[in-house]
């Protein structure tokens, strides 16, 4: 699903955001990406999603070489991917509603499909009865359901997150954390940036562990946990 | 038009900055055409007149005219009549020609031109020595010609000027819709971020430049067909040698299409040069 071989992200003369990373994610695998800010976590799912160039290395995702793809190829790529955001990139003058259509929308969907679809998304959030208020009027973990139904309204083959729960309380972490682990189980490839090692203790999944730009460790979250 | 509804103030910033730029355009193209439609119907008022030797044959002298100028009114007028449409223009200083000869003036052949523009009107002249016994051919032009080539040049620096006013215009309207592209970034990078192609997030605004163009040479447009209904009539009593003048001449409908279309099309540039930085960038 995901190949990195030897990567290295540098901007312009400081020292590497990503230094020689080379690892890979196989399809449906649920990953934790962690480590200390300024890490990389962030840069390296900006890399996946084509939202940096790499500077040197190659990356894959489903197959494709995105270090050599064409601008023009980028936007059907990002269609296969879902990213969830630290601070929801909600528009706010937009409704619940609205927001999680956009993915359908930029497809070119018929209307009908697009509210079907967003029906489903947001009843799998549990934010049903809320797609007519605008994102502002919603909790913290309210919006970041939105963004996660605005995620996986599309059926992306890969769901990336970064630092999903960092701005949520305990109990709307959790809520967060099983609807993404819910899209794992239905066969889509997670990978979650997060620094929080409570989330990695909870949750027995693989995690790459990145500091300064390196990868440090590549190994189940129980290890982890014991090993930090 | 949901630019209209979001920024209000910049949309209008951008419909009178074109509105500006097309009414500028406009004026300076009515003003050649007017004048150029001027010079061609003052240009056909004017005979051309082949003046004759002493003693040369007028009829076969107006005959040869009629073959050089086939189809155009000739006249030959005798020394007799020309003294005597002198005498009628004088007026009341006639007086000052008692005493002279019938054949003082020369004996003439007069052709209308009516319908030839200057260009026309010297090359006729040109031909016109060709008539057995010329002595002269006067076709009291050369003002005209003058005038012709002032705007002949005008019309080569206006070109240039206009262009410069076209480009100045298309990046001042893009600045101007670069604050509007700007207010909407977050939603331009989320709908990149989600696989929006450039050609979907770009579209809107391209319609909106286009309609903001169009909207503000729309309104020049209106301004233009106002001010020559406010004024023709004015300038026609005001100076008889206006009289040929109508709305057609000085605002032709090929032209009020052009400035629709050409406010339309700076429009459109000037969202595209808008977009551009923040398509690379998102």
């Amino acid at each position: 699903m995901i190949q990195l071989f030897h990567v290295t992200k540098q901007y312009g003369t400081d020292a590497p955001a990503l230094s020689d990373v080379s690892l890979e994610v196989r399809k449906g695998e649920f990953v934790f990406l962690t480590g200390p800010s300024g890490a990389g976590k962030s840069t390296l799912l900006k890399l996946i999603f084509c939202a940096e160039p790499s500077t040197s290395g190659q990356i894959l995702v489903f197959g494709r070489n995105v270090s050599r793809i064409r601008p023009s190829a980028v936007p059907h790529l990002r269609r296969a991917i879902g990213v969830v955001f630290q601070d929801f990139k909600l528009l706010p003058h937009r409704t619940v509603a609205e927001n999680v259509a956009v993915p359908l929308e930029v497809r070119g969907l018929h209307p009908r499909e697009v509210a079907r679809k967003v029906a489903v998304a947001l009843r799998g959030v549990g934010l049903d009865l809320k797609g007519g208020r605008f994102p502002l009027s919603l909790s913290g973990g309210e919006q970041q359901r939105a963004a996660v139904a605005r995620a996986l309204v599309g059926d992306p083959a890969l769901l990336l997150a970064d630092e999903p729960t960092g701005n949520l309380d305990a109990d709307r972490t959790l809520e967060v954390m099983a609807l993404l682990e819910a899209a794992s189980a239905r066969g889509t490839t997670v990978v979650v940036a997060t620094h929080d090692r409570a989330l990695l203790a909870r949750h027995k999944k693989r995690v790459i562990a990145l500091e300064a730009g390196r990868m440090v460790s590549d190994g189940d979250s129980i290890r982890r946990a014991a090993g930090s | 038009m949901d630019a209209l509804r979001r920024a209000p103030l910049v949309t209008a910033v951008a419909v009178a900055t074109v509105f500006v730029a097309v009414l500028v355009t406009g004026l300076f193209a009515a003003l050649l055409g007017g004048g150029e439609r001027l010079v061609a119907a003052w240009a056909g008022d004017v005979p051309v007149s082949v003046y004759l030797v002493p003693g040369a044959d007028l009829e076969a002298a107006r005959e040869a005219a009629r073959r050089i100028a086939p189809g155009r009114p000739v006249e030959a007028v005798a020394p007799r009549e020309a003294l005597a449409r002198l005498r009628a223009s004088l007026g009341e200083e006639a007086g000052a020609l008692d005493g002279l000869g019938e054949d003082v003036l020369p004996a003439s052949v007069e052709v209308r031109t009516s319908g030839l523009g200057p260009a026309g009107v010297r090359e006729l002249a040109a031909r016109l020595r060709g008539v057995p016994g010329a002595a002269e051919v006067d076709f009291g032009g050369a003002w005209l010609e003058r005038i012709a080539t002032l705007l002949a040049r005008a019309r080569a620096v206006g070109v240039a000027l206009l262009v410069a006013v076209a480009l100045a215009t298309a990046v001042l309207v893009s600045n101007t819709l670069r604050l509007a592209v700007y207010a909407r970034r977050d939603e331009i990078e989320i709908m990149k971020l989600v696989g929006a192609t450039d050609l979907h997030v770009g579209a809107p605004f391209v319609v909106e430049g286009a309609l903001q163009g169009l909207l503000g040479a729309g309104l020049a447009v209106g301004a233009l067909l106002g001010a020559s209904a406010a004024l023709l009539p004015r300038l026609r009593g005001a100076l008889p040698l206006a009289a040929p003048l109508t709305r057609a001449d000085v605002l032709p409908g090929g032209l009020l299409a052009l400035l629709l279309a050409g406010g339309t099309a700076l429009g459109v540039a000037a969202s595209l040069l808008s977009l551009r930085r923040f398509l690379r960038r998102a």
